[in-house]
């Protein structure tokens, strides 16, 4: 078990290095003035020049540039942005938790809904309720994220009027920033109109949440459908059978915890799908998060911005990812000893 | 099939018509092949078939609904657009564009995956282990992440996204490839290519390789479905394909101005993107379903 | 009346094209406190029966029976439920391959002490209860000569020997007191002294217990060590059953005899160096089964009468399905010439 922790932390280390190195070495490549790309701030004099070449040790080595460039990073001091001129950390801290909430929502979804639905679709396989099951997911996992939260707006928001078209709440209510996470501010934040502004929040989260759903959920399903339908067939769950035990207890007992082991590390690498059709949506509905914010930057050609946006973008999911394949090998016993259900 | 067979003659077709035969069967997957054929169709033969050049503007007929509608004339089928572009036309050439440059990606990102898949299966020691676990870990990163960083550091364009795809798809074919090839080489025929002598190289090309073809496929099918809504997304983003290249996701933000009054310009382009990612996933779960069987029976 | 009463029984099973009759009017009956063997070559469809027995063929597949009862009660027309109740404290079942019967995800003691019926444990407190199902599971283990229970049964199933795992699931199988054990060849691909560790257990069990038990295989010499009495399945026919000192005394069926003949063990009097005994020819698969006796084609004393399915014909308690049964003369004399033979059988069998 240590020895796997210690692979694990040694994977992550040398994943983070790699990031960090590559994130490092994005200023030089991109266009334009290094210093600029760098700092976030265009010299307009040659002292402010000289005197930032020196914060950022341009005249020294490589090395040296690093090793400042990972003092900066552990201090917080990330720089600021090329277009707001704010501090790029606090851009970040306000950003990210955004879409975090607004992915959390939509993972949360994803699992309620899609692993359920794959369980039974498998279990009953051939019949009109499978057939359903996997109609839906071929068809959802098929609509364009951005073409779905479209259809969506045109729906709801144009056609019915019931949601709101975008943001994240309504700008009347004011408020403070805690967590990040909005209907967690509303709840702990000390407001008049709380019910109102909860409820606000909700409407304004309703679409973008379900526009990503969509996708995932359908890959969910048929991640569990074909697992449960692997493991059914599997010669422990005839013995099972033959042991007189009832189909509530097969289920519970051997077929679920044999299906979702294998699944566990799949459904950890639909993060990176997840925050991808995430950006998008965050665009189409004018969510404050890291995706909108990453493409504003780069419209405008923020390398700043960027540079420090993809490296906290990638690090969340490489870490992420990662502990779920250590967790998930942790707590299976016959991991790459057995054959169990695969996709 | 009822034929009449005077002798028992057993008929074994090769793995190729068996997957055929098997895939047959769903009439769903057949269904949905032809439409990917239809679009195959469409790719080859976009500039034959569209009336109209994508990018002439016809000042006279701006904003036409299409056909069925009212005030639609048979000229316009899909109608135009703002600036007065036949619809149809640009809605073939941009599937033309979509479908075209996914499908070479992908290739792209098959070959240099499964190159770099074999080297890792094949080889042992810290270089396959470096190789595996940078990979392992660099597929969780974000396709638009990468997407972002190449056009911040190359500019916009249907080729830089194109690159950013194929980046992202490598890892998913070496990762399977990789698993793949170190399953096979655990196995006994090619411990006794070995004992023949066949080199390495001659081990994957005639033991390996003809064995990974299935898993290809369908591994195929998959990337192709993610690299079309992809590369439409990131036309859609505008960090894709660029004016004058008509691209579906372009195409589509460039309707979004007059999404009130021209409705069907939203529709008719992600629907394309639908179509086509939905006939080539049925396809996938066809031919997947197809190998299943064929293994069964 | 016997435990287990199948008569007639016929699957048919879905080779993708057509469905195709693997087993074709079998009969097999299991006696209270007897060992029964079932004896076939690979493919004969002797596991099917197991699993039409305890009711996991796939819901597509034919199957239709004269008769096919557990103490009376028709298997093929109970319910579900009705089924499993049966399953859980009457018929235990042990597969060919225990690893892959066992939970890869759950230790054996939790594997174990789920199969525990609940009317085993007194009403206590519920931590009462986990001790007396700790109880129990050691107990059984000790039973089926699993020494050190403790380091055995915290481990997983991919964790321990082949053997333990077939010792653990003839545990699993006594856990609920049945009256009958089907054994699915337990002893398949086991190095000789485990497997006659398995055997002596199984003899053990049905002395000690007046377990009855079905056991599959095709190993000749376990079945003559230990079986009572035996039936012989070709191509998804039965070909020949009985008691095993007649079969063994006076094979009617050519295949028993081809059977038999190509175990050297069996025959005294093989001089050295001489051909072992077989059959020309291969088992037909599934897709061309002969018509009619399906041993035909290979059968040495076939003629055309062949072509037709002979009917099952008993002499006494031993049944035989050959239009030309070796030993017997086909004339009219049948009754006299038989009760010669067993009286023969069974005085040179108490030899064995």
């Amino acid at each position: 078990m240590i020895n796997l922790l210690l692979r694990y932390i040694n994977l992550m280390v040398i994943t983070i290095a790699v990031l960090v190195v590559i994130s490092f070495a994005l200023p030089y490549f991109f266009p334009g003035d290094t210093l600029t790309n760098l700092s976030g701030i265009v010299p307009e004099s040659d002292a402010q020049r000289a005197a930032l070449e020196a914060a950022y040790k341009l005249d020294g080595s490589v090395f040296a540039q690093f090793w400042h460039y990972l003092n900066t990073l552990v201090n917080g001091n990330w720089g600021v942005s090329f277009t707001s001129q704010t501090s790029l950390l606090k851009e970040v801290s306000i950003a990210f938790p955004a879409t975090i909430e607004l992915i959390t929502y939509a993972l949360l979804i994803s699992v309620i809904f899609g692993i359920p639905l794959g369980f039974l679709g498998g279990l009953w396989h051939h019949k009109p309720f499978d057939f359903g099951v996997v109609t839906f997911s071929v068809v959802s996992y098929s609509f364009p994220v951005f073409w779905l939260a479209l259809i969506f707006i045109t729906i709801f928001s144009l056609q019915l009027g019931f949601l709101p078209l975008s943001g994240r709440v309504n700008l009347l209510y004011d408020v403070p920033h805690q967590t990040g996470f909005i209907l967690l501010d509303i709840l702990r934040a000390d407001m008049p109109n709380k019910a109102d502004a909860f409820y606000d929040a909700i409407q304004h989260i309703i679409l973008p949440t379900l526009s990503i759903a969509f996708v995932t959920t359908a890959i969910f399903v048929r991640f569990t459908r074909r697992s449960i339908m692997d493991v059914m067939e599997k010669g422990y769950i005839d013995a099972a059978k033959s042991r007189g035990f009832t189909t509530k207890q097969i289920f519970f007992k051997h077929g679920l915890r044999n299906a979702l082991l294998p699944i566990l590390p799949l459904m950890a690498m639909q993060i990176s799908t997840l925050i991808t059709n995430a950006m998008v949506v965050e665009t189409i509905f004018s969510w404050p998060g890291i995706g909108n914010w990453l493409i504003q930057a780069i419209y405008q050609r923020d390398y700043p911005a960027i540079r420090i946006g993809m490296l906290v973008v990638s690090m969340f999911v490489v870490s992420l990812t990662i502990t779920i394949e250590f967790l998930s090998r942790a707590i299976d016993p016959a991991r790459d000893k057995f054959e169990r259900g695969a996709v | 099939m009822a034929q009449f067979n005077l002798y028992q003659e057993e008929y074994h077709p090769s793995p190729i018509m068996h997957i055929w035969l098997e895939f047959k069967r769903s009439h769903f997957a057949l269904v949905g092949f032809a439409v990917l054929l239809l679009f195959c169709v469409i790719t080859i033969l976009a500039p034959l078939l569209a009336p109209y050049d994508p990018n002439v503007q016809n000042t006279n007929a701006i904003l036409l609904p299409p056909a069925w509608e009212g005030n639609g004339t048979i000229a316009h089928l899909f109608g135009t657009n703002a600036l007065g572009q036949d619809v149809f036309s640009r809605t073939l050439h941009a599937c033309r564009i979509t479908f075209g440059s996914s499908v070479i990606l992908v290739f792209i990102a098959l070959v240099v995956g499964v190159a770099l898949g074999t080297l890792a299966g094949m080889n042992r020691g810290v270089k396959s282990s470096i190789l595996n676990h940078l990979l392992d870990s660099l597929m969780a990163v974000p396709t638009l992440l990468i997407a972002i960083i190449i056009v911040a550091i190359l500019g916009t364009g249907l080729a830089n996204s194109m690159l950013a795809i194929i980046l992202a798809l490598i890892p998913q074919f070496v990762h399977q490839t990789r698993n793949f090839v170190r399953e096979e080489m655990k196995k006994d025929y090619i411990l006794l290519d070995r004992l023949d002598g066949a080199s390495s190289f001659r081990i994957f090309w005639k033991s390996i390789l003809p064995g990974m073809f299935e898993l290809l496929a369908v591994q195929s099918t998959l990337a192709l479905s993610v690299a079309i809504i992809d590369i439409s997304a990131l036309g859609f983003l505008n960090l894709g394909a660029q004016s004058p290249v008509v691209e579906l996701g372009a195409s589509l933000s460039q309707s979004l101005e007059v999404a009130y009054s021209a409705p069907w310009l939203i529709a008719l382009p992600g629907f394309c993107i639908f179509l086509m990612v939905l006939s080539i996933n049925i396809v996938g779960e066809g031919l997947r379903s197809a190998l299943r069987n064929r293994l069964i029976h | 009346m016997p435990l287990l009463d199948i008569k007639n029984l016929t699957v048919e099973i879905d080779t993708g094209n057509e469905f195709v009759k693997a087993l074709d009017k079998v009969s097999i009956t299991v006696e209270a406190g007897e060992i029964r063997a079932l004896v076939g070559e690979s493919g004969s469809g002797k596991s099917l029966i197991v699993r039409a027995i305890i009711g996991a063929v796939p819901d597509h597949w034919i199957i239709t029976a004269d008769r096919m009862t557990w103490k009376g009660q028709n298997l093929l027309t109970m319910s579900n439920e009705q089924r499993r109740v049966i399953m859980r404290r009457e018929i235990a079942v042990v597969f060919q391959d225990p690893t892959s019967s066992l939970d890869p995800s759950a230790t054996l003691r939790e594997q174990l002490e789920e199969s525990i019926p609940s009317e085993f444990l007194d009403k206590g407190m519920f931590w009462q209860r986990n001790k007396q199902r700790r109880e129990i599971a050691i107990g059984l283990m000790h039973k089926v000569g699993i020494k050190d229970h403790d380091s055995c049964m915290q481990r997983y199933p991919h964790e321990i020997a082949s053997d333990i795992a077939q010792k653990f699931m003839i545990a699993m199988a006594l856990v609920s007191e049945p009256e009958i054990l089907i054994a699915d060849d337990p002893t398949r691909s086991m190095e000789s002294t485990t497997k006659n560790q398995i055997l002596r257990l199984l003899s053990a069990l049905n002395e000690s217990k007046k377990l009855a038990i079905l056991f599959v295989s095709h190993d000749l010499l376990a079945i003559s060590s230990m079986a009572d009495s035996m039936t012989v399945l070709y191509c998804g026919q039965t070909v020949e059953s009985g008691k095993v000192k007649h079969l063994h005394r006076r094979p009617l069926h050519p295949y028993t005899k081809a059977l038999l003949d190509s175990a050297p063990s069996f025959q005294i009097n093989l001089p050295p160096k001489s051909h072992l005994v077989s059959l020309e020819g291969t088992i037909p698969t599934l897709q061309h089964l002969p018509i009619g006796c399906r041993l035909g084609p290979r059968c040495p004393s076939a003629r055309k009468e062949c072509v037709k399915v002979p009917e099952e014909r008993f002499i006494q308690q031993h049944a035989y399905s050959c239009h030309f049964p070796l030993h017997l003369p086909t004339g009219n004399d049948k009754s006299s010439d038989d009760t010669e033979d067993f009286n023969l059988g069974s005085s040179e069998g108490s030899r064995q």
